[in-house]
């Protein structure tokens, strides 16, 4: 309480509106199931410190977005977190808020200035980079434990605009390329299933109707690793012999492991993200000093440790 | 629907007319009549009786097969054929299972949107309607236990776990019922545009199925409810004499297209809904409960969205508040390359389930050749386009003919 008179106080000084009015939100996507929990832990953050928060719902467009900031701005809020949309189209919101001296903190996906945000503001999120590499790197060794020497795999990835979507692939054949691999990979096909389980699904059964025989699947995120098992388990596959990967670790993707199918998963901590943000948030609002790339680490799943994380998305 | 469905509209515009007060004419203006042919001489000539237009779409649907066919040949594979030694089959019967059933469901939302065009309406709220539907279908479908631990995503409390299959079913009827029954309610009785009305719809629907759990997907069906959709209803019904196991959405796909074919053809349903669709104030005129018969329309297309979300949920065991965007434009996209006209009263469940078979060869074959998506994409957009673009082209052509 303490704290909301004095960023209170501290705002209604520094911006001629007359009230202040929280913290603004703006997310990228409502319906997106790792956003809602990451929506969720910085809601959850703003209730235990008794903030008030404002969400919103750029719903995948970027003016929308810029609107929403904008309003923000106008109704003088103490800081704003974006999860962006576009994020190559940030360095307009980063502009609008930088004029207007509220503090802007960028959430989960990188932006596009990240090396040249001002000083009043952040960006807190995992390193995508270190996303699907531990993942695969995992896959490789547990194909080289099965015996194998070389496997053919399809590439299952997310929406193709996404940023996420791109570097998840890249780190697949970064690994690849870096030698970190156990086994020779020979990827049958790419192609991407929007990070939905239905498409994931359907694509699946097009490539098993292909024939070709397969020793895994690496997908960009857990519901289309889902998605994949459904068709390969529609098909009469043995689960024991592929070895299929996904990131997230959702509810559905660790019931999955639980029943032996989905081999391995990583957890990007979506509630530590959020209120990492909204810390971070808070704190260049007080006008503290904050670390301008909070990065969260990812953190891989397997039957082995999956008891740690049933409880944490 | 043979040659323009015009037909139907045309013999409810008739019927007035064969009142005895008719006879009041000359025999020989009847004859004039008879012979000359526009306005007033309607007469059936089996010179001018041109192809179905569903032939057209056939037409284009097995060209599109030849060519992917050809590509895969040039690749060393086949698009239809089995190549693989190990099965005695012809045909690579997984291909073809899947092509039904990657366009089933958008399929079963397109067989009342169909109706809806028909009337000269138009439904932009069923992808969303999926939506809602899909939350609280899902809800209601829950199970108690998942692998021993206590359903992680569980959104009532325990009354509400593991009920019997034929409540979240009827639940999930109610549901796309009820929205139908507003969409039809206000498009029929404030007589705003329908795109208005369902446009509001969809905006609504979309927000509640974000609304009902935050955004969270509702996840961990019973057993039973599974098998909706990956269950063998097929063989189910034909006590084992026949059998698709897995392939429920496309059976019922199939099983609803003949019926509302049937209806559509025959019935007096199918009838009003192509003279409203011809002529709405010629159709008032002729005694048809034009406004009765708009919000029954509507509501059929409320309940086939409900249909689709209770098999989307059940084939992905899991529903999503984003689940069904874009349904709406793919299943009003099918409609279209079927030759179901959007000025209504022209257009057929054939022609519907033929512009869903052309999405899915395009799709597997696509993915058969190993191109990406983006060309799907394209290419599917162009198909809309010149499906109509050659429609209108060959109207012309009748017209001047």
């Amino acid at each position: 309480m303490k704290k909301t008179l004095f960023t209170a106080g501290l705002v209604s000084l520094m911006s001629t509106a007359a009230m202040a009015e929280g913290i603004g939100v703006s997310m990228a996507k409502f319906d997106d199931n790792f956003l809602t929990v990451l929506r969720n832990g910085i809601q959850a953050q703003a209730d235990a410190a008794g903030l008030s928060v404002q969400i919103e719902d750029a719903q995948d467009d970027v003016a929308k977005q810029l609107d929403q900031i904008n309003n923000f701005i106008a109704s003088g809020v103490d800081a704003i977190i974006v999860n962006p949309v576009d994020t190559s189209a940030t360095q307009a919101m980063t502009d609008a808020a930088a004029a207007a001296g509220v503090p802007l903190v960028y959430v989960n996906r990188q932006p596009i200035n990240v090396d040249t945000l001002p000083d009043n503001q952040a960006f807190v999120a995992s390193n995508e980079s270190e996303s699907s590499t531990q993942g695969v790197i995992e896959q490789c060794t547990q194909w080289a434990a099965a015996g194998k020497t070389e496997v053919s795999v399809y590439v299952l990835q997310g929406q193709l605009s996404n940023q996420a979507a791109v570097q998840r692939t890249q780190n697949i054949y970064d690994v690849i390329d870096a030698g970190k691999c156990a086994v020779k990979i020979n990827v049958i096909d790419q192609q991407t299933a929007n990070w939905s389980r239905d498409e994931a699904q359907n694509l699946m059964t097009n490539w098993l109707s292909t024939g070709a025989a397969l020793d895994g699947v690496i997908a960009n995120n857990d519901e289309m690793a889902l998605g994949a098992l459904q068709a390969l388990k529609a098909a009469g596959i043995d689960m024991g012999s592929v070895i299929v990967s996904g990131v997230d670790a959702t509810q559905d993707a660790l019931a999955s492991m639980q029943a032996g199918e989905l081999d391995i998963t990583v957890f990007q901590n979506a509630a530590a993200q959020g209120g990492g943000a909204l810390d971070a948030a808070v704190k260049l609002a007080a006008g503290e000093a904050v670390e301008q790339k909070v990065y969260v680490p990812f953190e891989l799943v397997t039957p082995a440790n999956i008891a740690d994380y049933l409880a944490k998305n | 629907m043979r040659g323009g469905s015009s037909r139907p509209a045309f013999v409810w515009l008739q019927r007035p007319c064969a009142q005895p007060g008719r006879k009041a004419h000359s025999d020989k203006e009847m004859a004039v009549a008879e012979a000359t042919h526009g306005l007033g001489g309607l007469k059936y000539d089996p010179s001018k009786r041109t192809r179905a237009p569903e032939w057209n779409v056939f037409g284009a649907l097995v060209l599109i097969v030849v060519v992917f066919e050809v590509l895969n040949r040039l690749q060393g594979g086949s698009f239809l054929f089995n190549m693989r030694d190990n099965l005695d089959t012809i045909f690579n019967q997984q291909r073809l299972d899947i092509m039904i059933l990657q366009v089933a469901i958008i399929g079963i939302i397109a067989l009342g949107v169909t109706q809806v065009i028909i009337i000269g309406g138009i439904d932009l709220s069923s992808g969303s309607v999926v939506g809602v539907t899909a939350m609280v279908v899902m809800s209601f479908a829950q199970t108690a236990m998942v692998n021993g631990n206590p359903n992680p995503k569980a959104i009532f409390g325990d009354w509400a776990m593991d009920l019997p299959v034929f409540i979240p079913i009827v639940v999930g009827l109610a549901c796309g019922l009820l929205a139908g029954l507003i969409n039809g309610l206000l498009i029929a009785y404030t007589k705003i545009p329908p795109f208005i009305a369902t446009l509001g719809m969809m905006v609504s629907a979309r927000g509640a199925a974000r609304w009902w759990s935050n955004g969270q997907p509702v996840s961990f069906p019973t057993e039973t409810y599974g098998t909706l959709a990956n269950g063998d209803i097929l063989g189910g019904m034909t006590f084992g004499l026949l059998s698709w196991p897995g392939q429920n959405p496309a059976v019922v796909f199939v099983g609803l297209a003949v019926l509302f074919h049937v209806i559509m053809t025959y019935t007096l349903y199918g009838k009003r809904s192509y003279a409203i669709g011809s002529n709405e104030a010629a159709a008032r005129m002729s005694g048809i409960d034009v406004d009765r018969h708009k919000v029954l329309v509507y509501s059929i297309a409320g309940l086939m969205a409900a249909v689709a979300a209770i098999l989307l949920t059940s084939k992905n065991l899991t529903a999503q508040s984003g689940m069904g965007v874009m349904y709406e434009l793919d299943a009003i996209a099918m409609a279209v390359i079927g030759g179901v006209s959007l000025a209504g009263g022209r257009g057929s469940i054939i022609g519907t389930v033929l512009g869903a078979a052309i999405f899915s060869v395009i799709i597997s074959g696509f993915t058969s050749v190993k191109l990406d998506a983006y060309y799907q994409e394209m290419v599917k957009g162009a198909i809309i386009v010149g499906a109509v673009v050659l429609d209108q082209w060959r109207q012309r052509q009748r017209v001047r003919g």
